[in-house]
This record gives structure tokens, sequence and C-alpha cells, in this order.
């Protein structure tokens, strides 16, 4: 068995709202491994997304632990998450979340020009990424002149491109319609697949929850139940 | 550069505001050009009155004498130093002069002047006194001819042809005098030098004086104005230490002391209007960022770190302010173009320019300062504007961020 690229330990998160303390996460143990295409779902306010931005290192926890390719994230700096995020994560978001002012291909390039790519090369990765997701005549087109199906096609593109350990995607599906949504399930199926990317996903829609492998089920910031 | 193009194209998503921050920083940057090469101008065309009118630009005294302006502190051998300034290739034009303060009496006033002796064909091209004769004419060189200023004949109540009596303390001790008539009448741009100065021919000075040959001062003109302590120094090196060689620098301190302040003072204009357009900033680039901070929280989730935040914010700032100041100053040029030809006409105040030795026609100057000065200072004070924005970008949590409404 290898080891996990991703361990949560006794996990917790409490926020407040209002001076009223909400107990996101209650203590959730949780492996992750390589090539995993797990989803953790739940109604709203389960924790998923808390969840999922504090094995994101977005976050950090109230208690427990998160521990990425063996190395405990409560050790290191805002600075030090930042950087970990830059070279060994992508994110994939609700909203796209591209920047409006680039191009498709700028916006994909950014991460590897924040990595302190030489132009050649992070231009050419782009450029591979994009004719293998179907997207390369949207090259130079702004998020404004695009669907939302091609904008999260190009979020997928910018989250993939570094080749991260592992792609957290939080409601990827959300914002757009199902046959659209299917259509990118089986473009990050495929990623996983021959690519050997990590996904992880956070759901409510039961078209992602029915493709994960493996699946975790919250409720009230707790593992329901699991499958896989 | 996606760096650089990303602060340029934030710039543009709200054009209508940008343009409303650009504009006012045009403004500001369009009204202190024209203040400052006005200002400039005025300053210099004191410095140049005073230069061109009289005191040229270097004299040669002896030493002491402009510490201590006696008559007796005369040069004896102008032929030395003649023979120095002759075989010196920066010297264009040079003349002697005696000069002595004294009295000058008419039948019914009597005045304090500056007494300057001078050879007037030789002091045509090396002053422009000839050119303020308003009425009469300048010394034709004949003797016991005078010129004074149209204020100090009005005080005096004389008029053409009619005689004043000059006196002033001889070398011998005695005190000297000489009836003069006069020949001319001069208006310059300082009222006060038009009280207080008369040209006689350099022969009668003498002879009032008991100089014999002897003169008080060489005044002179260069090639380069602006090498002109290098060339005294050379002068000096080859005069030694009996004379003292002084530009106009040394012989008019106040005034080069009011050009530097000038100078100072001029930086804080541009600070206080850089002061005034940050406030514009730091409204525009706070809105700016605000409207972004969903996507600051996506770019620090993805890994962007706060100091590029920081930079990209300030570099927005850089942009709009280097914008604005570049189409202020081209305005401004625009503006200063027409003027620099036909000059300000502030007849007006004509009276009060006249006391600080300024004409009523100003003439703006750009120099290198103005240039430096307009399209440095404002867009640092627009970058000093986008810091507390910049940093609150920086210290958004992109958890939060992410999901602002």
């Amino acid at each position: 068995m290898t080891n996990p690229i991703l361990q949560a330990r006794g996990l917790e998160k409490t926020y407040e709202d209002n001076g009223v303390p909400v107990h996101a996460v209650r203590g959730i143990d949780l492996d992750v491994f390589a090539e995993d295409f797990l989803v953790i779902a739940g109604p709203s306010g389960s924790g998923k997304t808390t969840l999922l931005n504090l094995l994101g290192a977005l976050d950090t926890p109230s208690a427990g632990h998160v521990f990425f390719e063996g190395a405990d994230l409560s050790s290191k700096s805002k600075s030090e998450l930042a950087y970990l995020r830059l070279q060994r994560m992508g994110f994939i978001f609700q909203a796209y979340n591209l920047i409006p002012v680039l191009t498709a291909l700028e916006n994909i390039e950014f991460t590897m020009m924040l990595r302190g790519m030489e132009k050649a090369e992070r231009h050419a990765r782009a450029q591979a990424v994009m004719e293998e997701l179907g997207i390369a005549e949207l090259a130079h087109k702004r998020p404004n002149q695009m669907s939302g199906g091609q904008q999260q096609r190009v979020a997928i593109a910018r989250a993939i491109v570094t080749d991260p350990a592992v792609v957290l995607a939080d409601e990827p599906t959300a914002n757009i319609d199902t046959a659209t949504g299917n259509a990118l399930l089986d473009l990050m199926e495929r990623m996983n697949s021959e690519k050997h990317i990590t996904f992880i996903f956070s759901s409510h829609d039961p078209q992602v929850i029915g493709r994960g492998k493996r699946l975790l089920h919250l409720r009230d910031g707790r593992i329901d139940s699991s499958r896989g | 550069m996606i760096l650089l193009s990303l602060a340029w194209r934030n710039l543009w998503r709200n054009t209508r505001r940008s343009v409303i921050v650009l504009t006012s920083v045009a403004i500001g940057v369009v009204a202190t050009v024209i203040l400052d090469t006005l200002s400039r101008g005025m300053v210099f065309q004191m410095l140049n009155n005073q230069v061109g009118s009289h005191v040229t630009h270097m004299q040669i005294h002896r030493a002491g004498f402009h510490k201590n302006p006696v008559i007796q502190s005369t040069i004896a051998d102008s032929e030395q130093i003649e023979n120095v300034l002759r075989s010196d290739p920066d010297i264009v034009q040079y003349s002697r002069r005696v000069v002595t303060f004294g009295l000058l009496s008419s039948a019914t006033n009597s005045s304090g002047v500056s007494i300057v002796g001078i050879d007037p064909e030789r002091e045509r091209s090396l002053t422009t006194i000839r050119s303020y004769i308003v009425e009469g004419s300048y010394l034709t060189g004949a003797p016991r001819e005078i010129v004074l200023g149209k204020a100090l004949a009005e005080k005096l109540e004389v008029g053409l042809g009619d005689r004043v009596v000059a006196m002033a303390s001889a070398k011998d001790g005695t005190m000297g005098s000489e009836l003069f008539r006069v020949a001319g009448l001069f208006e310059t741009f300082s009222s006060e030098f038009d009280k207080t100065s008369i040209y006689v021919p350099r022969s009668s000075a003498q002879t009032m004086l008991a100089l014999g040959s002897e003169v008080s001062e060489f005044a002179m003109l260069v090639t380069d104005p602006d090498r002109l302590t290098e060339i005294a120094e050379r002068l000096r090196g080859r005069l030694g230490e009996e004379y003292e060689v002084l530009p106009y620098m040394d012989l008019l301190p106040f005034l080069v002391l009011q050009i530097e302040l000038y100078d100072q003072s001029m930086v804080i204009f541009y600070v206080i209007v850089g002061i005034a357009l940050i406030f514009g900033i730091i409204n525009t680039m706070l809105m700016s960022v605000f409207e972004r901070i969903k996507e600051f929280g996506v770019l620090k989730a993805v890994g962007m770190k706060n100091g590029r935040i920081l930079i990209m914010v300030l570099t927005e700032a850089l942009f709009l302010g280097m914008l604005g100041t570049v189409v202020g100053f081209l305005v401004g040029y625009l503006v200063y173009l027409p003027l620099s030809t036909s000059g300000l006409d502030l007849s007006a105040f004509s009276g009060s320019l006249r006391s600080f030795g300024v004409g009523a026609i100003i003439y703006p100057v750009l120099t290198a300062g103005v240039i430096t000065n307009a399209l440095i200072i404002i867009p640092l004070m627009a970058v000093a504007g986008a810091v507390y924005p910049a940093v609150r970008a920086m210290r958004l949590e992109p958890v939060h961020a992410i999901r602002y409404v």
C-alpha cells in the first residue's frame, strides 16, 4: 500500500458566525492516495467545502493536523503554504474564477508564470493542455467571450497544467448545465486515468457523486458514510 | 510581463473611473508645469536682468574689494590682467570700471548713488544698459557726460541737459567732485537700480577720484556661463592671490539663494499637489481592490504571494500616475510653447514686479528640473496613495475572499 499524499487526523474547524460558534468540521480522519478520484459529498452546511479548504491549505484547522506528502501543514507559515499550493496543488472553483482581463491562454500560463517558468516553456505547455482539453480555439478569448462550460474547461486546464500532486475542485459543475457537466467530468476522469492526477471534489451534485471512485459523505461536520 | 500586462489591463476595467482620475492628475500636472515654468522664467529674468544690465558674468577686483569696496582698493596694474584676459579663450569681452559710492546733487535735491565709470564703447557689447535708455542717449565718450535712472532724475528734478554734481571720497583722501551734464535717462527692470546707479566716462571718474590710470574692477562675459566656476578657478590660478575673481553667483548671493530656495519650494508645491491627488488615487484604488476581492482570493489560493499582489496594485497606481503625468505634461508643454515666445503680460503688476527686478512680460522657462519634478514626484505620490489599498489586498484571507459577494 502506497503512502497517502494527503492525510487528515482529528481535523476540526470552528468559526464564528455573528458571535455564534459554528463547528464546521468535527474530528475527521482521512487518507487520500495518489490517483484517487474522491468525492466529498453532503448537504449544504455539512462541512464539505470547509474540509476541502483545510485539505488544500487554504484554511487552518482549529484542531488536528493535515499532512501533505508527509509534511505537517500546521508547521508552515502562510507564505510557505502559498508556495506549496503553487507548486503541488491545483484548484477548480465553482464560479470558474478566471482572471477577467487575461485571455484563456494567459489564465492557463498564469500559475506557471508565478512559478518562474520561462515564457517559451509555459506557452508550449499551455498550448498542449489546451489541445488536450479541446479548447485550443479559445486561446485568445477573454472569459466574457466564453460560455460557462468553456470557462470551466479553461479553469481545469489552469489547474492541471503544472502537473500538480492533487487537484481540489469545489462544486465544479454547480454553474453549468447537465450535459456540459458530464463532459467536464469525462474530461477530469480521463486526466485521472491517463495522467494519474489525483482529484478531490466537494459536491452535492448527483452527477459528481456518481462518478467518484471513492465517496465520503459528510453530515454536520462528521463522516457519515464512506465508499471505496 | 503578464503581471505588468495584468496591472495595465486592470486600469481599464472601469474606463470612466480611470479617465476621471487621469484627468485630475493631468490637470494637476498642467497647473504645476505652467506655474513652474513661469516662476522659473521670472527668476531667470531677475538673474539675467542683473547680470545683463550691469553685473556681467564675472568681475575681477583687488582682493578684498567685494567685502570692503573702498576707493583705495584699486587695480594698479591693469595691463597684467588684460594680458591674461586677452589670452583666455573663454573670455568673450571685458571692460574696465571705476566703482565707488557717493552723492549726486542737483539744485533741488541730492541722493546717495553708486558711481560707475565706464568705457562706453566696450560696455556696449558687455551690458544691455544702453537698451534701457528712454530719454536722450547713452554715453558717447565725451567728458563729463552722465547717464542716470529716470527715477533718480525725477527725485533730483533734473532732465536732459541739466547739470548735476557728483561727490565721493578720492583715493588721496580728499573729497572729489565733478560737474556732469545729463546725457540720457534709463529705465531698467529694477526700480531700485534706477534710483541708485549712475554711469559716467571712466576718465572723468578717474580724474574726480584721483585714481590716475587705476580702476576698481574688470567686468567680463564668458563663452559658457555654465562653466563659470571652472573659468574663474583658472583665472585665479593665473592672477594669484592679489586679486579676487568673482562669478556672478558670488556677486549676487541673495539672488542665487533665492533661486535655490525657489527650486526647493517648487518641490514642496509639487508634493502638495501630489497630496491633493493622492486622495483621488486612494479612493480609486480602494474601489478597484474591493471590486476584485474575489479575484485576489483566487490569486492567493493558486499561490500568488503577498509581495506580488502588493506590487501588482502599486504598479496599477504607478501606471495611473505616469499616464496622467505624461498627458498633463504634454498639455502643459503645448501651453508653454506659445507663451515662451509671446510671454505672459503682467502689466497690471508691473510696479511690484519692477521692485523685484522683473519686467512686465514674463517668459516661461522649461528646464530639466521642471521635467524631472513633474515626471517623478507625481507618479511617486500616486504609488504612495496606493499603499493602503495594496496592503488591504495583501491581507485578504483567500478562503474568505473567494466567497466574497
